[in-house]
């Protein structure tokens, strides 16, 4: 079994993601007496719960109604409400995509969106649980925001920052397992911003949610071998820090993307649109989900199988390193 | 003839010797107006060999060739590559006959001025003019990054394998805010040197000096690195460890092109 899986739920309660943010957004309540929270049956499961039990009078379960759920968190911003809403990315990037689309993004409504279990996180619940298309969706809609945090601490950064950020904010978090990679809340986290967690001029490994701690690990194993790789968390994947790609790719040339997504329209996507805008040359891989319907298992079994683990960050800036990437191969010394 | 003597014979002839056409490029005064509109060809090579390299005027320009031409104004012939490179490294050279052509008094009057003009690379030449001080801390740093590209390409085992193990990288040197730069590209065991900012990736190692005379004192004057750093004559970013490798190479090389030193 992949590393990962020995955790106990009291640990995870500690760390996870979306225990968090639900207690981040309790604490939120008593700062914005506008806040109202929305959950299509998922109380428990997405911890949006905790809100719940603090401020009832301020939270809506709909039942197993989706689509209602987000035509209603449209209703209560055009109210001058303040509306987070939760459920499974699944439901909400495919079942609902119609309603946050038309009903929320179009009028640029304030509504939060913070969908758990995505990616290849549920991986036992099956593939129609997998949620590898979110990212694609939700960045395609005018408006949106998309921001995928790294862990616990940074679900927390972001739900803050998006209360205060205008228009509608998609938050992507996982099953609630995922380990670690910041130690303290105070790091300059700005939505828009990408973070450099490690400087490296060889390659540099642009990843976002779970994909930030499997490229730490990797650049310690890749430092090992004597290669610095940069790594760069790149939680908002719109509005993406076109420049921490340019500068990435023009002090490195060589970029490789981390995502627990399909590699088409997520953060590799976005990345290697900045970098053909801007006709800056380098070598680039993206990492994640292949165009596939990703198969059943543990998460960290599916990550490692699908090579973006640190395992197959580390593989795969070996084969990066070997490329030719410059037409410059003239070694004549200038004299 | 030594491994050794060859790779720094190496170093002459494609290290030092270039560095002619960098003192007649600079040159504002004298030189520039001897070499004006004169043509002619000064090879200097080991006798029975093919190991040269010749001085091409033309045209008011000067090429330093790699080779041996065909009919050369004048031929300065050592005996063997060590005295050859007793002329570049303050030894005494060692001729393998009178050189041919010598009536050619013009030439090689200007051949003369040239090497007197390579004199400036001397541990104990410090010239007081700025320029002249500017001049041989650019010369040093292109003769630097040259030569360690030529240990690599001439075969010296312990850099080859330092550059075998390397992605593309760059170490460069520069003075800041806008003086001489000069840069080394390793790759897989091939090395090309350059001049100014390489501008295709950011260096993995970046020397920077302070200004002119912060450069000065580390490469003229050998300040050693950690001493330079404290007083703010250097500023190393990037890989510690292969700033220390590249630092290791660049004595060696000095070792070899004075050993009177040691």
């Amino acid at each position: 079994m992949a590393e990962g899986m020995t955790w106990s739920v009291t640990d995870g309660d500690k760390l996870t993601q979306a225990e968090v943010y639900g207690e981040v957004l309790s604490q939120l309540g008593e700062r914005y007496p506008d806040l109202v929270a929305l959950t299509a049956d998922l109380a428990s499961s997405t911890k949006i719960g905790r809100f719940g039990k603090k401020f009832p009078e301020r939270f809506f379960n709909v039942g197993i109604a989706e689509n209602t759920m987000f035509g209603m968190a449209a209703g209560l911003a055009q109210a001058g409400l303040r509306p987070v809403v939760s459920t499974f990315a699944a439901f909400t990037a495919l079942r609902s995509a119609e309603q946050v689309r038309t009903d929320i993004c179009y009028q640029n409504l304030n509504v939060k969106i913070i969908s758990t279990h995505a990616g290849i996180s549920f991986g036992q619940a099956g593939s129609t649980h997998h949620c590898t298309e979110d990212l694609a969706v939700m960045r395609s809609f005018a408006n949106m925001t998309v921001i995928v945090p790294a862990d616990g601490i940074e679900t927390g950064n972001a739900v803050v920052a998006a209360m205060e950020w205008p228009g509608p904010v998609y938050i992507r978090v996982g099953r609630g397992f995922e380990p670690p990679v910041n130690k303290t809340q105070d790091y300059g986290y700005a939505i828009g911003r990408a973070i450099t967690m490690r400087d490296g001029r060889d390659v540099a490994i642009i990843a976002c949610g779970v994909g930030v701690l499997q490229a730490m690990r990797a650049a310690d194993v890749l430092d090992r071998q004597g290669l610095s790789a940069r790594v760069i968390n790149m939680h908002t994947i719109k509005p993406i820090d076109r420049d921490a790609i340019i500068k990435a790719v023009t002090d490195t040339r060589r970029i490789i993307t981390v995502e627990e997504h399909n590699v088409m329209g997520g953060l590799g996507s976005a990345v290697a649109e900045v970098i053909v805008e801007n006709g800056k040359a380098c070598a680039f891989r993206k990492l994640g989900v292949p165009d596939c319907y990703s198969i059943v298992g543990y998460p960290e079994d599916l990550y490692h199988h699908y090579k973006f683990d640190a395992d197959g960050i580390v593989e795969t800036v070996g084969e990066l390193m070997r490329l030719e990437i410059e037409e410059d191969e003239d070694w004549e010394d200038e004299a | 003839m030594t491994d050794k003597v060859m790779l720094t014979n190496r170093i002459v002839l494609r290290s030092i010797m270039p560095l002619f056409k960098v003192l007649h490029e600079e040159d504002k005064g004298p030189l520039k107006k001897l070499l004006s509109g004169f043509d002619g060809v000064i090879q200097l090579a080991v006798k029975d060999s093919d190991i040269g390299a010749y001085l091409e005027f033309k045209n008011g320009g000067l090429d330093v060739i790699q080779g041996i031409h065909p009919g050369p104004d004048i031929a300065l012939l050592f005996k063997h590559a060590a005295g050859m490179n007793a002329l570049f490294t303050g030894g005494i050279p060692v001729f393998g006959g009178l050189p041919k052509g010598v009536w050619k008094l013009p030439l090689l009057m200007r051949l003369v001025m040239l090497l007197l003009g390579l004199l400036i690379l001397m541990p104990n030449v410090n010239p007081k003019n700025p320029a002249k001080r500017e001049l041989k801390v650019k010369m040093i740093m292109y003769m630097i990054t040259n030569a360690l590209s030529q240990l690599n390409k001439g075969g010296d085992e312990d850099m080859a394998a330092w550059t075998l193990k390397q992605p593309d990288r760059i170490y460069q040197m520069s003075v800041d805010p806008d003086g001489p730069a000069a840069y080394l590209r390793v790759k897989a065991g091939k090395t090309k040197s350059g001049r100014g900012h390489y501008g295709r990736k950011a260096p993995f190692v970046h020397m920077r000096f302070n200004g002119i005379e912060g450069a000065y004192r580390v490469l003229a004057e050998n300040k050693d690195i950690v001493t330079a750093t404290a007083d703010g004559d250097i500023r190393l970013e990037g890989s510690p460890e292969y700033a220390g490798n590249i630092g290791s190479f660049m004595m060696r090389i000095q070792d070899m092109l004075l050993p009177a030193k040691k």
